[in-house]
């Protein structure tokens, strides 16, 4: 499903990703940690598009299309998302009239219909209350004044609401109360399916006790150094990466 | 004697960035006595009183695109009194309005001044604070396409107690297009427990836009509360690419952003119908903005 084959990218001139590998089949979820400055953050805003991050080499393909070829918005209807660690304020615009463009759009690139406005609502209603968004939050414009962990269950109502194919979960944990957080990994564990493949990125093993990935794959210095089962996470939380990164 | 030589030279402080002798050239126009350029250029000045207690809503349509359009008014607003005022600038030419607005006690002006701009528009507003504990709220936003010149400017004098002023103002600019704001907060020193913000923001939005601001705030008394600030820049780049990594187009997200900046400008105490129709000319001048 979501392929990325010996992946380069240098932001400002400086390779930050040294030819990453990865594969996630469909129905998986991956974990993706790694310390501080091994890159992570690059991974994600390069797999997404953004400006300033520079692919030199590799591929990225999502169920064959290549990604790297595509504007972000292209790679957003072909099915990729991004939950951002720090996700972006919008002041004026309303998460609803936001999501109501992010929808349509996505189904207008796909050739589709607009989605009918009650039924859109009725849709960011229902997944708002399994993530415990108080309904009148819809209306305030996106992000601004929010809490760390209201900007978190934002990012997993965008997630719910626009079911991608393929999501990349970017320090999801980051600024979450414990409470918040396993609303949070309910809802992106509800976002499991056969035919939907996730990648989690954390620094930190927490946030993998509520999410179960069947895979982990340690990230140091722009690589993937070491990847295994679910009892990897546990070893890093207890040896650290110190290992790791020495050896890469 | 042809009156250009009597028109405001860009020496001329107040009309710095505004270039009206050149604008109005060799066009022939009568010129009143007045105390200020505008007053003059009018063919008169519309006087309305609004009662104490009373409520009033104006809108004002400056859609005469043919020639110079130059209108005078002066409001008084008795003691409770209320007034909301609209008004919408689409003239291509030489629109120009000045409104001298005078507030007795307790009583409440909400202005909102929506400007497309023009070869050169000017609006301008001076409201006196007479009464105490009175309420301003004097928001605005302009949009000056290219070749397009908008110029908004404005004195609030605070000579009462506890008066209670928003001003916020915002614009856009196009290349080529020049936008201008211009504010003067003055609190004499009988205003004690002014309360008074200025804020304007603006968005450069191509290469070759221009936007001048002057705000200005001059406070004579000591126990009051006033801010201003000023800033001029491009759209959010981050805010951009987070709209794009949701599947929003690039222009279309620009489109968003640039409406949810000028929206904010829109008193909420409006008509909802009101509202509506501003948003829809702002969004319609983005729509042609990106064709």
């Amino acid at each position: 499903m979501f392929d990325v084959a010996g992946l380069h990218v240098a932001v400002g001139g400086a390779e930050i990703i040294k030819g990453l590998s990865l594969s996630v089949p469909a129905g998986e979820t991956h974990a993706i940690m790694g310390p501080n400055g091994s890159g992570k953050s690059t991974l994600s805003y390069a797999l997404s598009g953004r400006d300033g991050y520079e692919v030199t080499a590799g591929a990225a393909t999502l169920n064959g299309s290549d990604l790297l070829a595509l504007e972000p918005e292209e790679r957003a209807a072909a099915g990729l998302f991004l939950s951002f660690q720090y996700p972006v304020e919008i002041p004026g615009l309303s998460a609803i009239a936001f999501l109501k463009a992010a929808i349509n759009a996505q189904r207008k690139s796909r050739g589709q219909e607009p989605m009918p406005a009650p039924e859109l609502l009725q849709l960011m209603r229902a997944k708002a209350e399994t993530l415990k968004i108080d309904q009148e939050m819809l209306k305030r414009p996106l992000n601004v004044g929010f809490s760390g962990g209201e900007k978190k269950r934002f990012e997993a109502l965008q997630l719910a609401v626009l079911a991608p194919k393929f999501a990349i979960l970017d320090e999801t944990d980051s600024g979450l109360d414990i409470d918040a957080l396993k609303i949070v990994a309910a809802s992106v564990n509800a976002a499991r399916a056969p035919d939907r493949g996730l990648l989690v990125i954390t620094h930190y093993q927490r946030l993998l006790d509520y999410i179960k990935p069947d895979r982990v794959h340690v990230l140091a210095k722009g690589r993937i150094i070491a990847s295994g089962g679910p009892e990897l996470a546990l070893e890093l939380e207890r040896d650290g990466y110190d290992k790791y990164v020495r050896a890469a | 004697m042809s009156i250009a030589l009597e028109l405001p030279t860009r020496r001329n402080e107040a009309w710095k960035y505004s270039d009206l002798r050149q604008a109005v050239g060799a066009e022939r126009h009568v010129l009143r006595d007045g105390r200020d350029i505008i007053e003059r250029l009018a063919p008169g000045t519309q006087r309305s009183v609004i009662a104490p207690g009373e409520a009033r809503l104006f809108v004002e349509r400056m859609d005469d695109d043919c020639h110079m359009d130059a209108r005078s008014f002066e409001f008084v607003l008795e003691p409770g009194a209320s007034l909301t005022r609209v008004v919408v600038q689409t003239g291509k030419d030489l629109p120009l309005s000045v409104a001298r607005v005078r507030l007795g006690a307790r009583a409440k002006y909400t202005q909102f001044v929506l400007a497309f701009g023009g070869r050169l528009a000017r609006l301008e507003t001076h409201v006196s604070v007479e009464g105490e504990d009175a309420e301003v709220t004097l928001n605005g936003a302009y949009l000056a396409g290219r070749g397009q010149h908008a110029d908004l400017t404005s004195t609030i004098n605070h000579q009462a107690r506890g008066a209670t002023t928003r001003q916020l103002i915002k614009g856009v600019a196009r290349k080529g297009g020049r936008g201008v704001f211009q504010g003067k907060i003055v609190v004499e020193r009988a205003a004690q427990k002014t309360d008074a913000r200025q804020h304007h923001r603006g968005l450069l939005l191509e290469d070759g836009a221009e936007i001048f601001a002057k705000p200005e705030l001059m406070i004579h008394a000591d126990d009051v509360q006033c801010a201003h600030g000023n800033t001029a820049g491009g759209l959010d780049e981050q805010a951009l690419f987070y709209m794009r990594s949701r599947g929003i187009p690039a222009s279309q997200a620009r489109s968003l952003l640039i409406e949810a900046f000028l929206a904010e400008t829109i008193p909420a105490s409006l008509p909802e119908d009101l509202q509506d129709e501003l948003i829809g000319m702002i969004r319609a001048w983005l729509a042609e903005a990106r064709s």
